[in-house]
């Protein structure tokens, strides 16, 4: 259930961002010198507690916003000189709010509209768009309007949307919110497999459950700036650190603390992990 | 990520205790006082006392440029624009074809655009020291009715809200390739639908929601009123407005009683 950790210099960076600052207009300053290296096909996940930085992180890695200073390197080439649009090849990002997206009257041309933007030839489009519906198992609803459906399925349609400009990284922000259990099983397991297809994934999210189960490594921001890069086992054993950034632990980690007396280990991030060593001390196994 | 922001700031000034009943009269003096006035000199004088107050409330200057740099620029449009378009008057100072510059129209333009940063200032001054809550309360005091008046503050407190809404439709959109300023007009208003679509159907979602939570507080269950806070004018609220009506009343009476020009 847990994926072990890819050693990290044998991939290619394809984001790197240091000491980057970022400061609103009206004088709020959101990052105070990040840094941070993505490889291709990692699957990270940032966390931190409202107004850390996230988004600010988010929309500086795909252009959106520009460092007040430092740089961003994405795919080698600073997001400076190149428009979102350009980036938008390489960077894809699904927004918190599908109903920030969706416009097109159907889910079709919903997620035409991104390679469309890019200008593919028809035949490319034509076969991303494919490609996309088809990751998110959208083929039943290709001729429905998008904004008359559940929010699972809006959420779906909004990340096929992304997915179809094929791009090699794709931000996704809280993107299970409003979601039940089911729809968020789902849709992780297909962010899963397009990570598993050589992509990276950059999880945005509150909820650690998510990134134990799901990230290889977790970036902790706080007050703009990186608290703690690891993997999710060495991020939720240091349980001050998470708490002081406005985070809570995944409830089995918690609990794996409570029974620390009885010789439970502290990294333990999932529930089969915790079962596990229950019945290994009990003799079971 | 507070990009807009409610212009009201919290302190504790004269202006930001005066009773908004006072601050509503005395700001609509004030604009009807920008109109009438025509010479630009006096337009000065009155742009310095609107500055006076708003130093006094404490507003600093970094703040007022930010919120107000959309009409600086406007100002400076009219300030440019204005000559083009008034032949008028001599001396010609230039003739570039069909365009003639006149001196006149050169202090028109100022004097306009003097008049527009005396009017943006002084309702500047309202929204920053006075809550929107407490407007609300003084213009439904002053006889408009209630649901006007919330729906009127509604407004107000959602401005900011749509607002950052738009710009965050359209991040998500340029996240998708979409570049909005780019092409001819046709494709250009094609590319704003990708923005106007989703704003409009967020718009009517949280309308949607409001209403409900208005009912569910049982909005409009009685017809008479009760107010928690009530308004009540003090000494100084009257000096206050003594001194605005004082202000406006002279350069009237100096104009229409001794033909003075003003």
């Amino acid at each position: 259930m847990i994926p072990s950790p890819i050693p990290e210099e044998s991939r290619q960076k394809i984001i790197s961002v240091s000491d980057l600052k970022y400061v609103y207009e009206g004088g709020v300053q959101a990052l105070n010198g990040v840094n941070l290296k993505v490889s291709k096909g990692e699957y990270l996940a940032i966390v931190g507690g409202n107004g850390s930085g996230k988004t600010t992180l988010a929309k500086s890695l795909n252009g959106l916003l520009k460092p007040t200073s430092g740089t961003v390197l994405v795919a080698g080439r600073s997001t400076i000189g190149l428009r979102v649009a350009e980036l938008a090849r390489i960077v894809g990002y699904a927004f918190q709010n599908p109903d920030h997206q969706l416009f097109c009257a159907t889910v079709e041309e919903e997620v035409r509209f991104g390679p469309t933007n890019l200008g593919y030839p028809e035949e490319v489009t034509a076969a991303k768009v494919e490609k996309a519906i088809e990751a998110m198992s959208l083929g039943r609803l290709r001729k429905e309007p998008p904004l008359s459906l559940r929010l699972g399925e809006r959420r779906r349609v909004s990340i096929a949307s992304v997915l179809a400009m094929d791009p090699e990284v794709i931000i996704l922000d809280e993107p299970t919110t409003g979601l039940d259990a089911e729809e968020a099983a789902e849709l992780m397991a297909r962010l899963r497999m397009f990570n598993d297809d050589g992509r990276t994934v950059v999880l945005i999210t509150h909820d650690m459950k998510l990134v134990a189960e799901h990230a290889r490594r977790v970036v902790v921001l706080a007050n703009g700036r990186v608290s703690l890069d690891s993997d999710p086992r060495g991020a939720f054993s240091d349980l001050d650190l998470i708490r002081q950034s406005n985070l809570e632990p995944p409830a089995v980690t918690l609990l794996s603390h409570r029974f620390a007396e009885y010789g439970m280990p502290q990294d333990i991030i999932s529930p089969e992990e915790f079962v596990l060593h229950l019945l290994r001390q009990r003799g079971g196994i | 990520m507070a990009m807009f922001i409610d212009l009201y700031t919290e302190a504790d000034t004269f202006l930001h205790r005066m009773d908004p009943r006072v601050k509503v009269v005395s700001i609509l003096l004030l604009s009807l006082l920008a109109f009438l006035v025509t010479n630009l000199y006096s337009l000065l004088v009155l742009l310095a006392f609107i500055f006076l107050l708003l130093f006094l409330s404490r507003a600093t200057l970094s703040r007022t440029l930010f919120a107000l740099k959309f009409v600086v620029r406007f100002m400076l449009l009219i300030v440019i624009l204005w000559p083009l378009f008034d032949p008028t008057g001599t001396p010609v100072l230039a003739t570039l074809g069909p365009v003639k510059i006149t001196e006149p129209a050169i202090w028109r333009g100022v004097t306009s655009a003097v008049r527009v940063g005396c009017l943006a200032t002084v309702w500047y001054i309202l929204m920053f020291t006075t809550s929107q809550r407490d407007l609300v309360r003084a213009l439904v005091k002053m006889g408009v009715r209630f649901d006007f008046g919330l729906a009127l503050a509604i407004s107000l407190r959602f401005l900011p809200t749509f607002g950052a809404l738009i710009e965050n439709i359209k991040d998500a959109q340029r996240a998708r390739g979409l570049e909005l300023g780019k092409g001819g007009l046709l494709k250009r208003s094609k590319n704003y639908v990708a923005v106007l679509v989703p704003t409009i159907v967020s718009a009517l979602r949280t309308a949607d929601t409001l209403a409900l939570a208005l009912q569910s507080r049982a909005y409009g269950a009685r017809a008479d009123r009760t107010y928690l806070r009530d308004l009540t004018m003090r000494a100084a609220d009257y000096a206050s407005l003594g001194v605005v009506i004082a202000i406006f009343a002279l350069p009237m009476i100096a104009r229409f009683v001794f033909d003075i020009g003003i």
